[in-house]
This record gives structure tokens, C-alpha cells and sequence, in this order.
């Protein structure tokens, strides 16, 4: 019995994929000292929320009267060069789009009103927002999947490299955004997604993206997502989604009565 | 947030029967006694929990019983609930930090 189970080992060993070399712990140490340090909480630029859930640019021009940056999303893609599939999409977008939310999913993550950490190790570059948004932009030289491998997901498959103190991420096989976030822009599965992600000042983090997309866009569709400190938040905290009470099944919108019923 | 009328702002004052620390929006249920003595309950709608962390509030920060103040953005419904816009206790003081996130930005 034990021959068998040996020449098993041995070729499971043989079959398993080659592992990078692992560095040892002074050399992982050397290694992660050559890159930048992006720790902290950070929010896009324009996106704070007032306690109500409110976009608090959009309420102090209310207040004021004056209006201010405009509190959208550049990631909404309100601006991008749209074909005829794209502006199909974005028509249906905003007359049926879901209006219970799952999460963000990528890319509108990026550009939620919600804090955003960044992890930065030699191996991966992990980016968590609050809602439990996880990247995983692998760092250690690997290629995307083989086709066969790799499957459209709502945070898609991301690989990346560092020129310099920029962080290069290309990312594809990203399920329609639309789907799992109303507000998303609704690009196809065959979305290709480029991001230059540079720290440029203590306090401020931008994001260049290059989105390409043979089925909605009808040219590259470029925009920068600019982050800021979170202020207030000393933890990251996460919350699964326990208590919808936004209800559209009249059509108008309203809050369903609390779940106890009372 | 188009389910609520931004045009109007209604201020409440009344008891909380339930503060809902939850995800994605934080509900306080609000009695509120009109003027004929009738006792109506309100379903006020918060952001999510992050954002009230952000501006100091807290799970427990709202006991059942405790008496408070809110203008809201009524539902255009007419159902008794809202947006809340600010929140204060009985004595006028800001509820959390009374401060949004991120307030100097500009």
C-alpha cells in the first residue's frame, strides 16, 4: 500500500503547478521596503455621506444654494463614449435597474461612498472597502487565467505590476457591474479595465482608469477616481446586508415596516 | 433616495421605540403623539452604519425610550417615515459629532 500512495505523492508533487521561490523572511523584508505604504482609510474624493445616506455635497448646496462639485460618480460612466449597445444598456439601466443593492463589485468599488483600504504586500495588493469588496491584484508576475480557466465574476480577475510607485492593475472577466450594483455602469464580460494607481501625496491617492469595451463603448473611456483620508473611521468595519426596507414594488418607493411587525 | 420628498422638511419630536444598527440603512422608529394625543409611529431611514460611525454615532447610541428630535425628508407616500437630516436630543444637542463625514474638503 505504501508504493503506491509514495509514487502518488510523487507525481501529485510533479503535477502540482511550480511554486515561486519562497523568499525568506529578511528578503520578504527587503521586498516590501522598496514599496510605497498607502495604509489607511480612504474615500473618493466628493463622496461623503451625511447620516441620512445623503451625498453631504448635494445638501450643502441645498443649504447654500450654491452648488458645488458635482456629488456623482465618475465611475457611473455618465460621460463615457457610449455605442448603441452601451446607451441601450444605460436606457434599461435606469428604468429597471435593481434597487436593492448586493454590494458595489467592481469597478463602481473604486468609486463608492464607502472607505477603501489598500494592502499593500510583495506578493499581492489586496483592496477592501467596507461592504467586504475584495481585489485580489496579484503582483508576483503570474498571467491572467487561461480562457478556459477563468470565469466573468463581480470583481473579475486582476493582475498587476509597479512602475516606479505606480501601481499598473489590468483586470478582465468582470460580470456586467449592472447587475449586482444599480448604480454600476453596465459594460459587457469583455470589458478590459487598465489602472495607474499612483499615491502623490500623503493625502492624496489617484486612480487613472482606461476602460475598453467592444460591446458597449465605441472608444476607450478614461476617467480618474481621486482618494482622500476617511476620516472618522479607526477600523475597518464590515456588515452583511440584514435589513433591506427600501420597497419599489409600487413603483414610487417606500420603507417597509420594521420586521418585528410591531 | 427619490422615495422621499426633498422639497419638504418635516421636524419631529417623539420617543424611540428601536434604534436599527443594520446594514444597508439604519432605522429609528420614532412614537410620535400629534396633537390629539394619537401615538403614530415613524420609519426613519439613516445611511448605513459606517456613515453614522464616521460621524460619531454609535450601536448604542439611541436607547429605547429616549427622547429626541429629527427633521426628516418626508416619503412622498404620505406613510409615516422618512429621511433623516439631523437628530438631536430633547434638549437640542447634536446627536454623534453632529458633524459629517469628511466636512473639509473643499
Amino acid at each position: 500500500m505504501r508504493a503506491p500512495l509514495l509514487a502518488a505523492l510523487i507525481l501529485g508533487l510533479c503535477a502540482a503547478p511550480l511554486a515561486a521561490k519562497t523568499a525568506t523572511p529578511q528578503e520578504r523584508g527587503k521586498a516590501l521596503a522598496r514599496l510605497p505604504n498607502w495604509n489607511g482609510y480612504w474615500l473618493t474624493e466628493n463622496d461623503e455621506t451625511s447620516i441620512g445616506g445623503l451625498a453631504e455635497r448635494s445638501v450643502q448646496a441645498k443649504e447654500t444654494g450654491k452648488s458645488g462639485p458635482r456629488a456623482v460618480m465618475t465611475l457611473y460612466g455618465f460621460g463615457a463614449p457610449w455605442n448603441d449597445e452601451g446607451k441601450k444598456r444605460q436606457a434599461l439601466r435606469g428604468k429597471y435597474g435593481g434597487l436593492k443593492a448586493m454590494g458595489w463589485g467592481y469597478p463602481i468599488m473604486m468609486n463608492a461612498a464607502a472607505p477603501l483600504q489598500f494592502l499593500i504586500t510583495p506578493e499581492e495588493v489586496l483592496i477592501v472597502n467596507a461592504y467586504r469588496d475584495v481585489r485580489h491584484i496579484y503582483t508576483d508576475g503570474r498571467k491572467h487565467p487561461a480562457p478556459d480557466d477563468v470565469w466573468p465574476t463581480v470583481w473579475g480577475d486582476s493582475i498587476g505590476h509597479w512602475e516606479g510607485d505606480t501601481l499598473v492593475v489590468d483586470t478582465i472577466q468582470v460580470k456586467n457591474p449592472n447587475i449586482y450594483f444599480h448604480g454600476a455602469p453596465p459594460f459587457s464580460e469583455q470589458a478590459h479595465y487598465v489602472e495607474r494607481i499612483r499615491m502623490v501625496s500623503p493625502t492624496r491617492i489617484e486612480d487613472a482608469f482606461t476602460i475598453e469595451d467592444p460591446v458597449t463603448l465605441s472608444g476607450p473611456f478614461t476617467a480618474t477616481v481621486v482618494y482622500q483620508p476617511a476620516e472618522g473611521f479607526d477600523r475597518m468595519i464590515s456588515i452583511d446586508y440584514d435589513n433591506d426596507r427600501t420597497d419599489y414594488d409600487d413603483g414610487g418607493g417606500t420603507i417597509e415596516p420594521p420586521k418585528d411587525g410591531k | 433616495m427619490a422615495m422621499f420628498d426633498q422639497s419638504k422638511t418635516v421636524k419631529l419630536t417623539g420617543t424611540v421605540r428601536e434604534f436599527q444598527w443594520t446594514n444597508p440603512h439604519c432605522y429609528i422608529q420614532l412614537v410620535v403623539k400629534g396633537d390629539d394625543g394619537k401615538a403614530t409611529e415613524w420609519s426613519l431611514e439613516m445611511g448605513a452604519p459606517m456613515y453614522l460611525y464616521a460621524a460619531g454615532w454609535r450601536p448604542g447610541t439611541l436607547k429605547n425610550g429616549t427622547e429626541i428630535s429629527v427633521s426628516i425628508n418626508p416619503l412622498k407616500d404620505g406613510k409615516p417615515g422618512g429621511v433623516v437630516l439631523t437628530a438631536s436630543t430633547a434638549d437640542g444637542k447634536p446627536i454623534g459629532r453632529g458633524v459629517p463625514l469628511n466636512k473639509a474638503t473643499s
